[in-house]
């Protein structure tokens, strides 16, 4: 795993956060980074959910991605 | 007499079948949250509106869906159901369950929840309805050790589910219990980890009668079917026409494509015609079976209205033999969720993709040949098969 694809995903949550919007599908993410693997950039944002870095959030039909201090508050604490 | 605290909802339970008005009033007698809960659904009622908040929390460690967050917007009427998660568990294949199994599930989710199941939900879950966030490890963890994983949700693959196949049906095609319980093995990580544009179901069907609805709720359907005759019992036939069955009314003219003959003494199938509508099979039985050949049929793009109109599945694989391990079947599988994941917007599922930009870029994407099974109505126009090119080199 690219430490350094990793760190632009990160970089690329914080930067886009800074708008309105919070809450991205994958899709966003690909498309941020068109010149990386699709593949490439799915295994890293699993990694870094997996170190709670980025947290899921769930309408239940759809699953969205996020950084953790941008998750809903009264909703309590993401697992 | 004591007034009803809930009047309008006691409205539900004056009809001839069963409601779940009383189930919940039976579960709010020893459930403090299926008490809120019935009374916040009163208020829904009067309110003509719904009183909760979807969305949030999606599972637990290590995995991205399964549970539904789901909360009050009136925890200062209803601090009971402040929190009231769905945790969907994927049931067992075919939804055979011993009762020992089903205690253990009961026991856990009495200890954890409020009581109250969906026995199943349409995706074919058991559905435990109301947790709290506190509640949603731990009752996993008890979960576990029973035996149990949660199923899918969100933009994942959800839980594969079937038909109770050769477990219990003498029509079975293919072990749809056995394909079932493999793919859902094999695809352990797409089911927890949702990476998907949007959701993906798998159902399998071991026979044409299509008991799990694969063709319209399946964005990958497979559903078992046979190749050459099939297959008659004369004896049996005639033993059919002396009963009350009126063959020729109630067998022949029926049959959507007019494949049969009966002239009082035989019963002929122009099997070439039959599209396995299993009309006659299901009638006569013991005269008629399936034939001996068997393996299933593959279909895609099968979906419920949202978000752009329903859809029924679309033939792409008119027969294929099934055996373990099943790795033809697989594949195919991997390199459809791969194109779909590489074209489709967000929110888009197969069948929509698919339909925008047409079936012949799906064939070539997933490395599949044109067949004449594919034509999808009568009178459909099979050149939207073609390539320009290809129509040009005919044309030569």
């Amino acid at each position: 795993m690219s430490e350094e694809l990793k760190k632009r995903i990160t970089d690329l949550f914080h930067e886009k956060s800074k708008g309105d919007k919070k809450m991205f599908y994958i899709r966003d993410v690909t498309k941020w980074l068109p010149d990386e693997d699709r593949h490439a950039i799915q295994n890293a944002v699993k990694v870094l959910l997996d170190e709670e870095v980025l947290v899921y959030w769930s309408s239940g039909s759809s699953s969205y991605i996020m950084l953790p201090e941008f998750f809903p508050k009264e909703e309590g604490t993401c697992s | 007499m004591e007034k009803s605290k809930t009047p309008l909802l006691d409205e539900l339970e004056k009809g001839k079948w069963p409601s779940f008005v009383t189930d919940m009033k039976q579960a709010a007698q020893k459930s403090p949250m299926a008490e809120d809960l019935l009374s916040q659904l009163e208020l829904s009622y009067k309110d003509k509106i719904g009183h909760w908040k979807h969305g949030g929390i999606v599972g637990v460690k290590g995995y991205g869906g399964g549970v539904i967050g789901r909360y009050s917007d009136r925890p200062d009427l209803f601090p009971n159901v402040q929190a009231f998660h769905t945790m969907r568990i994927n049931h067992p294949t075919g939804w055979f369950y011993k009762t020992d199994a089903l205690r253990n599930l009961c026991d856990v989710w009495d200890k954890h929840g409020s009581g109250l199941t969906n026995m199943h939900g349409s995706t074919g879950d058991a559905i435990l309805l109301g947790t709290t966030t506190e509640h949603i490890q731990p009752c996993f963890d008890d979960l576990s050790a029973a035996g149990f994983d949660l199923g899918g949700s969100g933009s994942a693959l959800r839980t594969p589910s079937a038909c109770v196949g050769p477990g219990r049906c003498e029509w079975a095609c293919i072990d749809s219990l056995d394909v079932c319980y493999n793919l859902t093995m094999e695809f352990q990580d797409k089911i927890h980890r949702p990476m998907f544009p949007y959701k993906f179901k798998i159902k399998v069907s071991a026979c044409p009668n299509d008991c799990v609805a694969s063709i319209a709720r399946s964005d990958f359907s497979i559903i078992g079917t046979w190749k050459g005759k099939i297959l008659i019992n004369p004896a049996e036939v005639t033993a059919y026409a002396s009963s009350d069955l009126d063959i020729q009314k109630e067998v022949c003219d029926l049959c959507p494509t007019k494949c049969m003959e009966w002239d009082s003494k035989e019963l002929k199938i122009h099997d070439e015609d039959c599209t396995r509508c299993m009309h006659c099979i299901n009638l006569m039985p013991k005269a008629l079976r399936p034939g001996k050949e068997k393996g299933a049929t593959i279909l895609v793009g099968g979906k419920a209205p949202i978000v752009e109109g329903a859809l029924l599945s679309w033939v792409i694989v008119p027969f294929i033999k099934l055996e373990p391990p099943y790795t033809e079947l697989k594949e195919l599988i991997e390199r459809i969720q791969d194109w779909w994941d590489e074209n489709a917007k967000s929110r888009e599922r197969l069948g929509e993709l698919i339909k925008r930009l047409g079936m012949r870029v799906f064939l070539r994407g997933v490395g599949l040949p044109a067949v004449p099974q594919m034509v999808k109505a009568p009178r459909s126009n099979p050149y939207v098969f073609f390539w320009p090119e290809d129509i040009k080199q005919e044309v030569k």
